[in-house]
């Protein structure tokens, strides 16, 4: 098997406006391309797209677009996640011989059609994400005391930290009693709880151990994977637990052969605050219970260690995008290309993408 | 529409079984996901219990398992702050989406 590395990236600016999902994908994929050494868009053998927009054979189109004829070429959707699983689709291809040069382009407009998952009849007229949203939340404070404050603090954090990524829909900061005070969706969430769908693409290319030292000076490699789906129906879970993620962590870091004490940077699933908060203890950097201390912890020390990219609270959401522009960040960070955001010698991260509350989850780890 | 849907239109919550393994399959399916023997349908008591809740604007809203053990979101009807674990009558409908509401019993 070959060991697969990430060898290119590309993004566009995260955006409220809405925009052509072919557009934007040959502007990040592009992008992506100019960023390697001499990489020559037919070396690419493969293009696997990633969206959860209705438009047809976009792996073709942008391979057209390009100007290319590559091997292997289609979409993934799999709703919020269909970023990182679109990047282990093209880590299997490789690792299994398949190809040695896979392109992965993820995008969304903004008015997106994948925030309701009409198909989970159980949640009857109440089949937005605000709906489970409060009730993860209200279970949150029910059971471990978690206080609005502490919810408050975790997209203050990601708010600010978003204010130094280029990409991201907002670089408007936000304290934490503006977020405390923001518009009331319900008893347990405020707007600014809430990771907003928007406009977006991001690009990566993925290449063989043997062609990665050609193009690319710092190749980062997918040391560990992980994934687990428990259903797809919201009502089916417990509500303080994201059981998913636990297992794909374990995963992951049995793969990788790492502890989660070993990770120094972290992209996490923050579709709502009280998700940061789950997301971390059910990794193994935290507990349930000391979660919000942990963060406050972070905010306080200006500690960029989760979500340095702002999250998806303060970068944008844009469901294809997503999973690719979280491993974009950790890529990044590994190579020590972050600027503002870098996390001092960051060898281990990880990349945290999950999908409907938490019915599935993928996790990466990413080494240098 | 399915027959589910049908029968939420005539405020009737139909329980999808399987008679073989006795179990309840959720959503609704034709055949039994263990055993591939046809599943039957059986009216819900409309009782359950409230796992947790929330409220939007004037309107509480929450998780709720029924008592033939299947879990729905729906709108509640209290005269006073719910409680978890309180005892609910449920009521259905279809208009394009199921519609489930709850109403706090003894309250
Ligand atoms: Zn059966």
């Amino acid at each position: 098997m070959s060991r697969v590395a990430i060898v290119g990236t590309g993004q566009t600016k995260f955006s409220k406006e809405d925009d052509d999902v072919e557009k934007l994908l040959f502007e990040s994929a592009n992008r992506c391309i100019q960023s390697t050494n001499n990489c020559d868009s037919k070396d690419i053998e493969g293009v696997l797209v990633s969206t959860n927009n209705n438009s047809k054979y976009l792996g073709a189109i942008l391979s057209e677009t390009m100007g290319i004829q590559p091997k292997i070429s289609h979409s993934i959707e799999h709703l919020c996640s269909s970023g990182t699983n679109a990047i282990i689709s093209a880590y299997a291809y490789i690792s299994s011989g398949l190809s040695d040069m896979i392109l992965v382009s993820g995008a969304e407009s903004a008015t997106n059609p994948g925030q309701v998952l009409e198909w989970d009849k159980s949640r009857g007229t109440l089949d937005h994400p605000i709906y489970w949203g409060s009730l993860l939340t209200k279970s949150h404070k029910r059971k471990f005391q978690t206080t609005e404050e502490e919810l408050a603090i975790v997209s203050a954090k990601n708010h600010k930290q978003a204010m130094d990524n280029p990409f991201a829909y907002s670089n408007e900061p936000r304290t934490i009693s503006e977020v405390m005070n923001s518009k009331q969706i319900t008893d347990d969430l405020r707007i600014l709880d809430c990771s907003r769908s928007c406009s977006g693409s991001s690009s990566i290319l993925l290449a063989s151990e043997e062609k990665a030292k050609t193009f690319s000076d710092q190749p980062i490699w997918i040391a560990g994977i992980g994934q687990k789906t428990t259903s797809a129906s919201f009502t089916k879970n417990i509500l303080e637990e994201i059981e998913s993620t636990r297992i794909a962590a374990d995963s992951a870091y049995k793969m990788a052969k790492i502890e989660s004490k070993n990770i120094h940077v972290a992209e996490v699933h923050d579709a709502f605050s009280v998700c940061e908060l789950m997301a971390i203890s059910e990794l193994g950097i935290t507990s349930n219970e000391k979660s919000g201390e942990f963060v406050r912890n972070l905010f306080n020390t200006e500690n960029r260690m989760i979500n340095p990219r702002g999250g998806l609270i303060g970068a944008g959401h844009p469901l294809g995008a997503t999973g690719i522009s979280q491993t974009i960040e950790i890529t990044n960070q590994l190579q020590g290309k972050s600027d503002k955001r870098q996390i001092t010698n960051a060898k281990t991260g990880l990349i945290h993408n999950m999908s409907a509350a938490g019915t599935s989850s993928s996790i990466m780890v990413l080494q240098n | 529409m399915t027959f589910f849907e049908e029968q939420l239109e005539q405020g009737i919550f139909q329980i999808c079984y399987c008679g073989n393994c006795n179990d309840t399959i959720w959503p609704p399916n034709e055949i039994c996901h263990t055993c591939n023997n046809k599943t039957n349908w059986k009216k819900s008591a409309n009782f359950g219990k409230i796992l947790e809740f929330s409220k939007k604007e004037s309107l509480y809203f929450g998780l709720i398992e029924i008592d033939e053990g299947i879990r729905v979101l729906g709108e509640i009807t209290s005269k006073s702050i719910p409680e978890v674990g309180q005892s609910v009558r449920m009521s259905v409908s279809f208009d394009s989406k199921p519609h489930y509401s709850f109403i706090v019993e003894n309250n």
